[in-house]
């Protein structure tokens, strides 16, 4: 599945303003060929009947936005949706040959070269459990991966931290936050 | 700071985001008109100038030496548009000079000044074209420069890249602030804050709720200060085998 490496993580955001934190020189990658070896093949997945889709044709809004709302997000306008997805860098959703429907979606936004954040991370609640989270996530990364960016991160609720952790994912290394601008909080 | 008592709208210090307002009774010069500001970055700076110095020179107060131009009330913050270009900071030195903190929005940087400036922070070096990359896809770019007019001279173009900050958007829900730095001859004077300050208000008023960062832990203050929360409802920002 996916590798442990010694691959570094140069570039996350800087945001010291006084004292320099400690950087990494990028290394070159050579175990991205490897990569292809996710815990659910491709071919495993259309034989279930779930086909992946890395473009936002055929992508029924309305049907992504209700599996949002399944899930417990709240509820979005679509055509904000649609602007979000046009500008998003990397997209994969799963689609169930039998509905048409989406059922599983992550997107990934990002400067294309070094830092990318995975966002609205779904899998509609009727097909959890049975590895549709983990096959979007190990292929978006790897899209990025592929890419050269090396810095991905994302936000976790405290629910699902043990779902990413198993995929490589570490909060707060080195005491990083994820900070959220809150307007009410502002002094 | 004295005012002027017989200049009622045109105060000595008045914020810089009323002269860009239409409905701001200064007589002000057509070219604040930010429509016009296109074309060199020269030119722009140029045109600021000799407009802002023309628009104070009638009120202002010789002895001032240092004029700090005040953010607006916050609820004249949340109606009034940003501006692209404006001046944050004026200041006369001792030999006359006087300096002006500009900050833009536009995201014209030059990549060398850029990487200089990471240098002088002491940031580890990138690749030129990534930069450049890196800066051209990001949906807002802030940058502060600091322009020089010496005593007795009229227009020049003398500026300096002290500041930058960027953030990378889906332009409708999430935006992260990425790359804040400050040239340290000038940290201390807030000009970090009013960086992330006027970042923020830009993306609100595009209508992006969603603004985040990942702070270091010593900056986590420096942040939480200017509005964020680390961890909200516990939500934590994770890394995919990050190495250190």
């Amino acid at each position: 599945m996916l590798l442990q490496g010694n691959f570094s993580l140069p570039f996350r955001s800087p945001l010291s303003l006084r004292s320099p934190t400690v950087h990494h020189h990028p290394r070159r990658f050579s175990f991205a060929a490897a990569q292809h070896q996710y815990a659910i093949s491709d071919e495993d997945l259309e034989s279930r009947g779930f086909t992946l889709r890395r473009t936002i044709e055929d992508l029924n809004l309305d049907h992504l936005n209700s599996v949002f709302v399944a899930v417990g997000f709240p509820k979005r306008d679509t055509d904000k949706i649609k602007v979000a997805l046009e500008h998003t860098d990397s997209l994969l959703w799963v689609e169930y040959e039998k509905t048409k429907r989406p059922v599983a979606f992550a997107r990934a936004t990002g400067d294309g070269v070094f830092n990318a954040i995975i966002w609205d991370v779904v899998v509609d609640p009727t097909f959890q459990g049975i590895g549709l989270g983990k096959a979007v996530i190990e292929r978006v990364v790897e899209e990025l991966l592929q890419k050269g960016i090396t810095n991905i991160a994302l936000y976790s609720e405290p629910r699902v931290l043990g779902f990413y952790r198993p995929l490589g994912f570490v909060s707060d290394p080195e005491g990083i936050r994820g900070m959220v601008y809150s307007r009410k909080k502002k002094k | 700071m004295q005012t002027s008592s017989s200049s009622s709208s045109l105060c000595a210090i008045v914020p810089v985001d009323c002269i860009f307002n239409g409905s701001n009774q200064l007589a002000y010069p057509c070219s604040f008109n930010l429509g016009l500001l296109r074309g060199s970055r020269k030119l722009k700076i140029s045109r600021l100038k000799a407009g802002f110095w023309e628009s104070i020179r009638s009120g202002l107060i010789k002895n001032n030496s240092t004029q700090v131009i005040e953010p607006l009330s916050s609820s004249q913050e949340e109606e009034e548009p940003l501006p692209e270009e404006f001046v944050l900071v004026e200041k006369t030195l001792p030999d006359g000079t006087v300096e002006q903190i500009i900050f833009s929005s536009g995201g014209d940087v030059d990549v060398y000044d850029l990487q200089a400036l990471c240098d002088k922070v002491g940031w580890p070096r990138r690749p030129l074209s990534k930069l450049a990359a890196a800066l051209r896809n990001s949906y807002m770019v802030a940058t502060l420069h600091s322009v020089k007019k010496p005593a007795g001279e009229e227009v020049n173009n003398n500026k300096k890249l002290i500041g930058m900050a960027r953030a990378t958007s889906d332009h409708a829900f999430n935006a992260t602030i990425w790359d804040v730095l400050v040239d340290p001859s000038y940290q201390g004077q807030g000009l970090g804050k009013a960086l992330i300050e006027k970042i923020i208000r830009a993306l609100l008023q595009r209508d992006i709720g969603n603004i985040t960062l990942f702070a270091d832990s010593k900056v986590v203050d420096f942040y939480r200060n200017l509005g964020f929360e680390p961890d909200p409802e516990g939500i934590k920002g994770m890394f995919w085998y990050p190495r250190f």
